[in-house]
Order: structure tokens, then sequence, then C-alpha cells
């Protein structure tokens, strides 16, 4: 059983990176006056991302649910949210190391191009959705009916064994 | 090494099914120690792991009792014997007249030794009486016999005049339930009246010596009662009052509320930003370049902190209906539910806003760097749709925010968050999934 206690920590630390991540997405470009701080708010959100990835799947097995096999019920419920991290993580990447590489000699110029502009979009985009089903995700993993043996874990049983 | 299984196979069968052997019996009082000595046994569902050993002296002189039974118990009792060594040595301390009375009844042979219910531990009795007998064979056994006859008749005597007085209140005094107390637990009498200690009535003392890391501690009573029934009903409230579902909920009406005060700084940071550009850029737009001007510095700032509230909106907005859970979300925009059109209201004004990034950063360098990103005459081409777009973007926003506001208590999330109850099977049914 999944103690409150741990819960609210684990909760605690994902919020917080959540939180980092919305900080760096709203004003990295603010903060562009020396290429290296950029740079190093690039990677620690990067690791940021990497980081809720892992809780979030470490605390998927932890559930009473995926102990006894029923994957196909977490999968269900948290597909979603697998899927746009890692295109998420994908796009952060790929626009940092674009932004950086662009920057890095001169931080202070315009350098937006088309295809910048749409990399630049769909990563923030990708973001929104990012944090609204990671946060749904982290709130639903504190259901109780995850943790133990209940009637809606066998109903489900029931369900996917038909 | 067949012989050593036989013999390993004999011994655990002995262990689990046999009765006290005889032999055993007569050999074991000779191990005993004659120490007068109780042990009460505290359950506490808090200090689970720790038991109390109390100081002999104030326990409860023992009550009259048969001789078959104490025969049959002693073996029982023994069980106790390499534990008790420490709590031997707590009473020795605590009273130093009792470990002279112990080495003086040493020798002699405890016949009322305590009575045991646990008949689990009868076997491993057996075993550690018979090790301790070994030890102190060497010692005769006529004389042990003839003094067992001779104390028994005291015996009997003396039982009759104890006082039952101090148990209850030791008892009132722990708080300790009858079923917690195994009351066939008898202290034996020191076998020779004449050299024993008297046989007042013992006095309960405030010291409890509690098992801490393998180590008996003394411990005030008073204190050990304040702090058991302290934390108690704590741990309770605690368990009964927060769960991780709780938590959940608890986090999901923070960022509501998060999302509400956005809502609200969101429309009127965009009403502001777009009545400030306007005035800017005067009548008919006619003064561009001036809005270039003053604008520049406030624009990317504004781009940035558009995005963050728009990001804060859009994912309250989502959350309110439920959007992950694609029926529900489908119906709702169907049927044209307020927080549905605001949600999409608040996701076209971020890709709308989104899309002036560049626009922004352009008028961002404005003056900064070289004269090519800002062609003379080339403002109003640039501007104008930035300015349409900002303008299209705080009617949406604005738009949302009446919606929002005209709904502020559908939450589908956290009905479906208010959904994660355990209901617990019945017993059978419990029973028949598990198998």
């Amino acid at each position: 059983m999944l103690q409150t206690n741990n819960y609210s920590l684990v909760l605690l630390i994902q919020l917080s990176l959540l939180a980092f991540d919305l900080f760096v997405n709203s004003f990295s470009e603010l903060l562009r006056a020396a290429p290296v701080i950029q740079l190093v708010l690039f990677i620690i959100q990067d690791i940021a991302i990497l980081f809720n990835v892992i809780i979030i799947l470490l605390m998927m097995f932890n559930t009473y649910v995926f102990q006894v096999g029923l994957l196909s019920l977490l999968l269900e419920r948290f597909r979603a949210l697998l899927i746009l991290s890692a295109v998420y993580l994908t796009l952060s990447i790929c626009l940092h190391c674009w932004l950086m590489n662009l920057r890095w000699m001169e931080s202070n110029r315009f350098v937006w191009t088309d295809g910048l502009q749409v990399l630049f979009v769909f990563q923030r985009l990708a973001a929104v959705l990012y944090y609204y089903l990671y946060k749904r995700s982290t709130e639903y993993l504190g259901d109780p009916r995850l943790y133990e043996d209940c009637a809606w874990l066998r109903d489900a049983f029931a369900r996917a064994r038909l | 090494m067949t012989m050593d299984m036989d013999d390993e196979k004999v011994y655990s069968t002995r262990r689990r099914d046999l009765p006290p052997i005889t032999h055993v019996q007569k050999r074991g009082p000779r191990a005993l120690p004659s120490l007068p000595r109780n042990i009460v046994h505290y359950h506490n569902p808090v200090l689970s792991s720790s038991s109390l050993f109390f100081d002999p002296d104030e326990m409860p002189v023992p009550k009259k009792r048969k001789k078959k039974k104490v025969k049959q118990e002693e073996s029982t009792d023994l069980v106790e014997v390499p534990k008790g060594d420490g709590a031997i040595e707590m009473g020795g301390l605590a009273s130093p007249r009792l470990s002279e009375s112990r080495e003086r009844l040493t020798p002699e042979p405890p016949e009322n030794q305590p009575q045991r219910k646990k008949k689990k531990k009868k076997a491993e009795a057996v075993d550690q009486d018979g090790d301790h007998a070994n030890l102190v064979l060497n010692s005769d056994l006529a004389d042990q016999n003839s003094d067992e006859e001779t104390t028994r008749k005291l015996k009997k005597k003396k039982k009759k005049s104890k006082p039952k007085v101090t148990e209850t209140e030791l008892n009132n005094d722990l708080d300790i339930e009858d079923d917690d107390i195994i009351t066939g637990t008898q202290a034996p009498i020191p076998q020779h009246a004449l050299f024993s200690a008297p046989q007042g009535q013992s006095q309960p003392v405030a010291k409890v010596f509690i098992e801490r890391g393998r180590r008996f501690q003394p411990a005030d009573r008073t204190q050990q009662r304040r702090t058991s029934t302290q934390m108690e009903p704590n741990f309770m409230d605690v368990q009964s009052t927060w769960t991780t579902r709780d938590v959940s909920m608890r986090v999901h009406r923070g960022f509501r509320v998060i999302g509400l005060f956005s809502h609200g700084f969101l429309a009127g940071f965009a009403v502001w930003n777009i009545i400030v550009l306007y005035v800017l850029a005067g009548d008919q737009m006619s003064t561009l370049p001036n809005l270039l001007q003053q604008y520049y510095t406030l624009a990317y700032p504004a781009q940035c902190l558009f995005y963050l509230l728009l990001t804060l909106s859009t994912v309250s907005a989502f959350d309110r209906v439920n959007l992950a859970r694609v029926p529900t979300a489908i119906r709702s925009f169907l049927t044209l539910e307020p927080v549905a059109l605001a949600s999409f209201l608040y996701f076209s004004a971020l890709v709308l806003s989104l899309s002036q990034q560049m626009t922004s950063d352009r008028i961002n360098l404005h003056s900064s760097v070289n004269a090519s990103l800002w062609v003379p005459g080339s403002e109003r081409s640039v501007l104008y749709p930035w300015i349409i777009v900002h303008l299209v973007v705080t009617l949406l926003v604005g738009l949302a925010w009446v919606l929002v506001s005209t709904s502020p208590d559908v939450d589908y999330t956290e009905e479906s968050l208010m959904a994660m109850k355990i209901e617990h099977p019945k017993v059978e049914e419990k029973g028949s999934v598990t198998a």
C-alpha cells in the first residue's frame, strides 16, 4: 500500500520538476544574455523531463495492478502520457540543440527561421499537453484501488480476460 | 550421515508432539533459579516491539497453585530463562536484596515455577530445561528430593495467606487489559521460608524496564503511559483522515485555485496589452514607429508572460473538461458546454500567441541589432498582423474567461478523482479469487 507521506513527497518532487520545466519554457528566451546560462537551463530541463518520466514509471511499477500483471490496465490509463512524454523530450532536445547551435557565438541575434518557428510551436504545444497529462497521471496514481485487491480491480481483471 | 538425519528427525518430532517429558521434569527444578519473577506481556499496537519487565519486588505475590500444574508448567517456564537473564539482571540491579536471596536460593529446587499457557513453546522449554539440568547435574539428587517434600508443605500454608491486593493496582496503573496478562504465570515462592525474604506487600515502583535495541532501559511508568496514550490517537487520526486520494484531490483543488487566478489575470493582462498597443499605434495605426520605440522592451517579456498564463489556463481548462477521457470530452464539445468551449478557446489562443514568437523577438531586437531587421517602411507589414493576432488572442481569452466564470463548479477531473474509492469485497469472494 502506498503511504500517504511517500506519495506526498513524490508528488511534491514531480510538481516541482514540472514547475521548473514551465519556468524554463516561459522565460528561457529572456535569459539568453549568456549562452552558458541558457545551455545549463536547457540541460536541467531535459534532465527534469527524464526524471519525471522515470519517477512516473517507478510509481507505475509500484502499483499492485502492475505487480499482478495487469499491464494493459495501466497502459490504457497512462499510454497517452508515456507517448507524449517521449515526443516532448525529443522535441525539447531538438529545439535546444538547434537554438544553442544558432546562438552559441552570438546570443543576442535574430535566429528565427520558419523551421525553427514550427519546431518551437510544436515543442511548446507538446509541453502544455505534457503538463496536463502528467499532472493528471500523478493525481490518478494516488488512486488507492491501484495498490490493493478490490472489486474494481477484479472487474478489470474479468474484462481483461474476456 | 544417515544417523544424523534420523536423529534430527527424531529431535524435531519430539519438539512438536511430545508433552513435557518426565525425566526432564525431574531434572528441571535444579536448573531453575528460585528468583521470584513475573513477566507481563504488554501488547501495545504502537510499541509492538517492546516488552515491559517489572521489578520482581513489585509484582504481586503468587496465589495458590496445585502441585500438578506446577510440575507441568515448570518446563514451559524455562522458555523465559535464556532471555530472562537480562530481566534477572535488571531485577538484581533494581533491588540488591533480591540478588542476595537469589544467591541463597539458587541450588534449591523451585517448585512453583510460573505456569504458561503457551503450549507451542513447551517443546523448546523441554530442550532448554535439559541443558540447564545438565549444568547443575553435579549437585546431589537426594538432598533435592527431600527438600522438595518439606518445602511443599510449608508452601501450602504460605499460599493461603498471600494477599491479592497489588495486582489490581498494577493493572490499573498500566492500563493493561485482562487479555494481555498471562494469568497462569505465578511467581515462585522461596522454598525455605525461614531463610527467604519477608513476604510483605510489595509496592510498585515508578520504573519500568523497556526493551529498546536489545537493552532494557528504565523509564518512568507515568511517562510511558502518557506517551502510549498520546501516540495512539494521533496515529489513528493520521491514518483515518489522510489517504493518497485526499492528497490528490487537495493538489487538484490547489491547482484549480491557481487556474482561476490565471484565467482572470490573463484576461486582464490581455486587455491591458491590447489597449496599450492601440494607444501607442495611434489613430488608424499611423504611429507604428512610435509603437516600436516605446514597446520593444515590453514585447518579449509580455510574450513570455502570455505563454505562462496561457499554459496555466489551458491546463486548468483541460482539467475541467477531463480531456484525457475522450468520450466525456467529445460529449462536452458536442453539447457546447462552457468549459469545453473555454478549453478550445484557450488552446486556440495559445497557438496564435506562439505563432507570434518570431515577430515578438524581431520587435525585441529593434534597437540592438543591424538595420536589416527593420527596413524603413516595413513596420506596417510586420506589426499590423501582429496587433491583429493580439487582438484576437485577447478576444479569445476574454471570452474563455467569461465562459469559465459562468460555470465555476464544473470539474470532471475532480469528479473522477472522487470516484477513486475502494469498495472492499466480501470475504468469501476474496477467498475464491485469491485461490
